[in-house]
């Protein structure tokens, strides 16, 4: 994270470097590669009162990056990068042409990616909240609205399994910055960490996304908080 | 501004029907003083440990064991209900950790030779159960005493300090003795 977002105008006409993703988008991004590697580590290693804090810490990361998905600077925006399937077959159409240029923020294939990583990990943490091993030594924070202990069973080995589709979807995600890197020399590791990417031969604003305003950042946090709170406490 | 507090709204609601489940659920809204979440459900019978058969057929005498097993669970997640209620109904915690240390005082006795995973049944129980019998018999032991204690406790506090400690002794005997169960 060594590129502070710059509120204040770019001073050359022709900026060298396109800001693609603001600071709260790679934060969470990683923020959700660190804790479901965590939360998938402490089950492993019956720390299950790690897994507790790490579930409920991935909550309120969706929580914010959903709102983010509205508030948030364009790149960030559902309504921005998701499109119909003509788009994202045509997208997949031009992949290999000479004329390509890539995407400014998610490219239409990859915001299907996006929405499947963000339901898959929002399912997951969904069915942990009602989660609880039969020796009920530990449970989810939900866990005690359901009475009956055969649903609670039904529901956990669910959680259990449904993990493997969690790990398939980051499997494919990983499969295609790999193939971007390796087949079309494009890097996309770089700008989700740095945020930024050299202009050129990208779609989008020469300078890249305009900064959003910390209210809404601070709208964003308190909501994540509160839901997180509001089903903890 | 309004567009934004619409995103919020619907982020949070989103994030709550991802809840899964379709289970009753605390209000979206904070409701600070409101909500006194009533608690737990109508208790379902709740038993003790049941008496062991012989072991002429060891099938029959794992499955028995099992089943005491799915009973102390439905103990302690009476337990586990009550521990995470900010008012624990001590009318239910009482008989529910009277149960457990009497699963804890009689399951010393379920482990005879030849009802391990070498019988060929299905079972959670691993070989070192009987490998290393002095290191699974201290373990029981402190869970005894730890159940004695939960079984004794005068109120609510009390109940919330115990019940982790002794769901602490349950723990070291399973990340230790019971094996992770791979298919269900």
């Amino acid at each position: 994270m060594d590129a502070p977002d710059h509120p204040a105008p770019e001073t050359h006409p022709t900026p060298s470097h396109q800001r693609v993703w603001d600071v709260p988008t790679r934060l969470v991004h990683w923020s959700l590669v660190i804790f479901v590697g965590l939360s998938w580590w402490s089950v492993e290693n019956k720390r299950m009162d790690i897994h507790y804090w790490s579930g409920l810490i991935l909550l309120g990361l969706l929580v914010f990056r959903i709102y983010w998905g509205f508030a948030g600077p364009e790149t960030a925006r559902f309504a921005r990068f998701l499109k119909g399937p003509r788009t994202v077959v045509g997208y997949v159409g031009k992949l290999f042409r000479p004329d390509y240029r890539a995407s400014f923020g998610h490219n239409p294939l990859g915001a299907l990616s996006v929405i499947a990583l963000l339901l898959a990990i929002s399912i997951q943490v969904g069915l942990g909240l009602f989660s609880s091993d039969t020796d009920f030594i530990s449970a989810g924070p939900l866990n005690r609205h359901i009475s009956d202990y055969d649903t609670v069973k039904q529901i956990t080995d669910l959680h259990e399994d449904f993990f493997n589709v969690v790990l398939a979807v980051v499997g494919l995600h990983i499969a295609a910055i790999a193939f971007y890197l390796v087949v079309k020399r494009i890097n996309l590791i770089g700008p989700m960490i740095t945020g930024r990417r050299k202009a050129g031969n990208t779609d989008g604003p020469p300078a890249g996304i305009a900064s959003v305003s910390l209210l809404r950042l601070g709208i964003g946090i308190v909501l994540a908080v509160g839901v997180v709170w509001l089903i903890a406490r | 501004m309004k567009a934004i507090l619409f995103a919020a709204a619907a982020a949070s609601a989103f994030a709550l029907a991802a809840c899964g489940g379709g289970e009753p659920e605390k209000p979206a809204e904070p409701t600070p003083a409101a909500d006194a979440t009533p608690e737990p459900a109508a208790a379902p019978a709740l038993a003790g440990p049941a008496a062991m058969p012989d072991t002429t057929d060891v099938a029959a005498y794992m499955t028995a064991r099992h089943e005491n097993y799915e009973h102390l669970g439905k103990n302690m997640k009476v337990l586990q209900d009550n521990f995470r209620s900010e008012t624990p109904d001590m009318a239910a915690v009482a008989p529910a950790a009277a149960n457990v240390k009497a699963f804890a005082d009689a399951m010393g006795d379920w482990f005879p030779d030849g009802t391990g995973p070498d019988s060929g049944n299905k079972t959670e129980a691993k070989a070192n159960i009987w490998t290393d019998r002095a290191t699974f018999d201290a373990a029981r032991a402190k869970l005894a005493e730890e159940a004695g204690k939960l079984a004794t406790v005068a109120d609510a506090a009390a109940f919330k300090a115990q019940f982790p400690v002794t769901g602490g002794a349950c723990k070291n005997c399973h990340d230790t003795f019971r094996e992770e169960e791979k298919d269900h």
